[in-house]
């Protein structure tokens, strides 16, 4: 887990390549591109739909890929989105930052949301709030292992990981919650008009309005506009440094593990709602939550050694792999596309990951 | 569970007065591996006494058959993590392998030979290109194996085609789990683990290579001053547990019923991570041993299989999992502060 591969870079090359007045107009785009991640997603965003919109006027689709089918594919991008912001937190506060927990939290935290919604007839924003707070205490358990005892984040998230899944399986006998009130949440979970200019826009799934979006507006606050994402930065980039600078290094960690519960836990109830069930192994089938989240994380230019993050980049990341995995949906048919689906999510981020490696080599210096 | 937090520190750090020599090995048994040792053991006789039909011929080796996999995976991930890096492509890769060798086996009906050739091959090769990116691309390790596994079950799921593969020949059978895989009660493909395991562990303690898969996760700035050939050892290190994976394969093919499924392998890079955790090897490099990977697997496979005998929800085992790898990891950190303090 240790960095090193990059740091070579700088020994090699002592003189940064700074840019020059002399630098060219094309020149200076292609440097954008290569070194600002938003820049390279923004682009491969475009040239992802023009190229589906495109094959769609051709007819090459099986469906057509117009403004309703990418607005209402948005639904997939609520939970992604949200646990590549609790990833993001983690990643950034450093030393190997990572939570490979979250998705088995989804899945408890869902189980404990649907028992006491659907079995024991709690009200609903009490149900909400306990879910999220349980979300919190696992992520609490989280941080406490890594920001206190010391255990590198990797082996404490596995180690909970497998503690989380077994319990949310346990909890109620591997049996998902499905009584009448649960199933009756999936009506929050469709799409809506918005009021006023919804006649001339397409219908938005209401989860974006009611958990991402918040989410993501107090994500970015905390981050950019309070002292605590500041710290959160500083100990990402350099924890001795942070630590000189009078700043309690653990605690600001833990605190980044509580968050990355806290959302896993908000997570839990949209998941709910979306399968309109709570199901226990919700966040841990197939490949499970917690390794799409980091994908996203990092192809949306979070450093895995810690420091470096941006919403923007998340956003773009996540809307990017959801129209990507939307487009091949139409593009094969039948359950190939699953396949091709996660060739996409490979290969994306492989090149991401690469050029990335590259250009930090070629424009040294430039995050 | 108790007998870990009753000896944090057990063995004595100084060397013997008797040797002149400075140690410069570690120990051929670490401290870890005792503690292992006493809690396999410990939890043997526990199981025993608990439910009788533990310690039988027909439930030991079912456990060492399950054993194996892991194990042989362990080996690989077990250089990889020294080496400070990490793998989690090996689901994929070991169902890339898997399938095509299960191909070949029903299509072909190619020899055990033939069958077991073409997946450690194909094994390294997809190592091989794990270690290249990781090491020539200069991309943190978990990045680019998080991409490749991708990619990996990718081409796995391609040659699976949405179908099942169904009829698989008894070519296999020497490494499986009936009668013909044993010799003397022993699993075949459990004593080519030990075997490996064996050829492993010696040449991480006593061979340049292994010694410099050490100094890489020290160090690796200090290791290239050193004149190690970083790169190389790196893509060496993937490729070994690429060749693993297919071996692991070819077990796994064998192991099985006559029927090919595609979620073989899900989740498996976490649980040998979990081996390799628990064997005491250090997830930041520079610290390890594969005959501790071997106690950790087994260790993990004892309370599963445990779990399952003692009537109770085998579900629960995963929760155990989670404390084990918590319990042996936070003793790792007390020992070493310890040490540390006593050093100061």
């Amino acid at each position: 887990m240790t960095n090193t591969l990059t740091d070579r870079a700088a020994t090699k090359h002592p003189e940064p390549n700074t840019p020059t007045e002399r630098e060219g107009l094309p020149a200076r785009i292609v440097r954008l591109i290569l070194t600002q991640r938003i820049v390279l997603l923004g682009l491969l965003l475009v040239i992802l739909l023009v190229v589906m919109f495109s094959l769609d006027a051709a007819g090459q689709l099986s469906g057509s890929f117009d403004t309703d089918y990418l607005a209402s594919s948005l639904i997939n991008v609520v939970p992604l989105a949200m646990l590549a912001v609790a990833e993001m937190v983690v990643i950034v506060s450093g030393r190997g930052g990572i939570d490979l927990s979250v998705g088995a939290i989804v899945s408890l935290a869902g189980m404990v949301f649907g028992l006491s919604y659907g079995e024991w007839g709690w009200p609903i924003w009490l149900a909400i709030i306990v879910a999220v707070a349980f979300g919190g205490l696992c992520g609490a358990v989280n941080g406490f292992l890594i920001a206190y005892l010391g255990f590198p984040a990797l082996i404490a998230t596995l180690a909970t990981f497998y503690a989380y899944k077994s319990l949310a399986l346990v909890i109620n006998n591997q049996a998902p919650v499905n009584t009448k009130p649960i199933q009756d949440l999936y009506s929050s979970a469709q799409a809506v008009q918005l009021p006023i200019i919804g006649e001339y826009i397409p219908n938005f799934p209401l989860g974006l309005f009611t958990f991402l979006i918040p989410t993501l507006l107090v994500a970015w606050l905390l981050i950019t506009k309070t002292t605590y994402g500041r710290r959160l930065f500083a100990i990402g980039t350099n924890d001795v440094a942070a630590k000189w600078a009078g700043m309690n290094v653990a605690s600001t960690r833990a605190r980044a593990y509580v968050i990355s519960g806290l959302l896993s836990g908000l997570v839990s109830v949209v998941t709910v709602a979306q399968f309109a069930s709570a199901r226990p192994d919700s966040g841990v089938s197939g490949n499970g939550m917690a390794l799409p989240a980091i994908t996203i994380a990092v192809l949306g230019g979070v450093a895995i050694t810690g420091g470096i993050g941006r919403i923007s980049g998340l956003v773009l990341a996540s809307l990017l792999i959801v129209w990507l995995n939307a487009g091949l949906l139409l593009l094969i048919a039948g359950n190939a596309s699953g396949r091709y689906q996660l060739l996409a999510l490979g290969a994306v981020l492989v090149f991401a990951a690469v050029l990335n490696g590259i250009t930090s080599r070629r424009y040294s210096g430039a995050k | 569970m108790t007998t870990l937090l009753e000896r944090p520190d057990a063995p004595p750090t100084p060397p013997a007065p008797s040797r002149t020599r400075k140690r410069i090995l570690p120990r051929a048994v670490s401290g870890q591996e005792w503690i292992l040792l006493g809690v396999i053991a410990a939890l043997w006789i526990a199981l025993g006494a608990f439910t009788p039909a533990f310690l039988s011929a027909n439930s030991i080796q079912p456990l060492f058959a399950y054993v194996t996999p892991i194990c042989l995976i362990g080996i690989g991930m077990t250089i990889v993590i020294t080496t400070g890096g990490i793998d989690v492509s090996v689901a994929g890769m070991l169902l890339v392998c898997a399938v095509v060798t299960a191909k070949l086996l029903v299509d072909v009906g190619v020899s055990l030979g033939v069958a077991v050739a073409v997946s450690v091959l194909l094994g390294a090769f997809l190592g091989l290109l794990n270690g290249l990116l990781i090491a020539y691309g200069r991309v943190h390790p978990i990045i680019i194996t998080f991409g490749t596994a991708n990619i990996f079950l990718f081409i796995g799921l391609t040659v699976f085609d949405s179908k099942v593969i169904n009829g698989l020949p008894s070519t296999l059978e020497w490494f499986g789990r009936g009668e013909a895989g044993r010799t003397l009660g022993l699993p075949h493909a459990f004593v080519l683990t030990i075997i490996l395991v064996a050829i492993a562990w010696w040449c991480m303690r006593h061979t340049v290579i292994g010694r410099h898969f050490y100094a890489i996760g020290g160090d690796p700035t200090a290791a290239r001053l050193a004149g190690v050939k970083v790169e190389r050892l790196t893509v060496i290190a993937y490729v070994t547990t690429g060749a693993m994976v297919g071996l692991a394969a070819v077990i796994t093919l064998a192991s099985g019923t006559s029927t090919l499924e595609p979620s073989v392998g899900a989740g498996q890079e976490l649980a040998v991570i979990a081996a390799v955790v628990i064997g005491g090897t250090s997830i930041l490099g520079g610290r390890g041993s594969v005959f501790g990977t071997l106690l950790g697997a087994i260790l993990v496979q004892t309370v599963s299989s445990g779990v399952t005998q003692l009537g109770w929800p085998s579900q629960l085992s995963e929760l155990f999992v989670g404390v084990f790898i918590i319990i042996a990891v936070g003793t790792d950190i007390l020992r070493q502060r310890a040490r540390k303090g006593k050093r100061l």
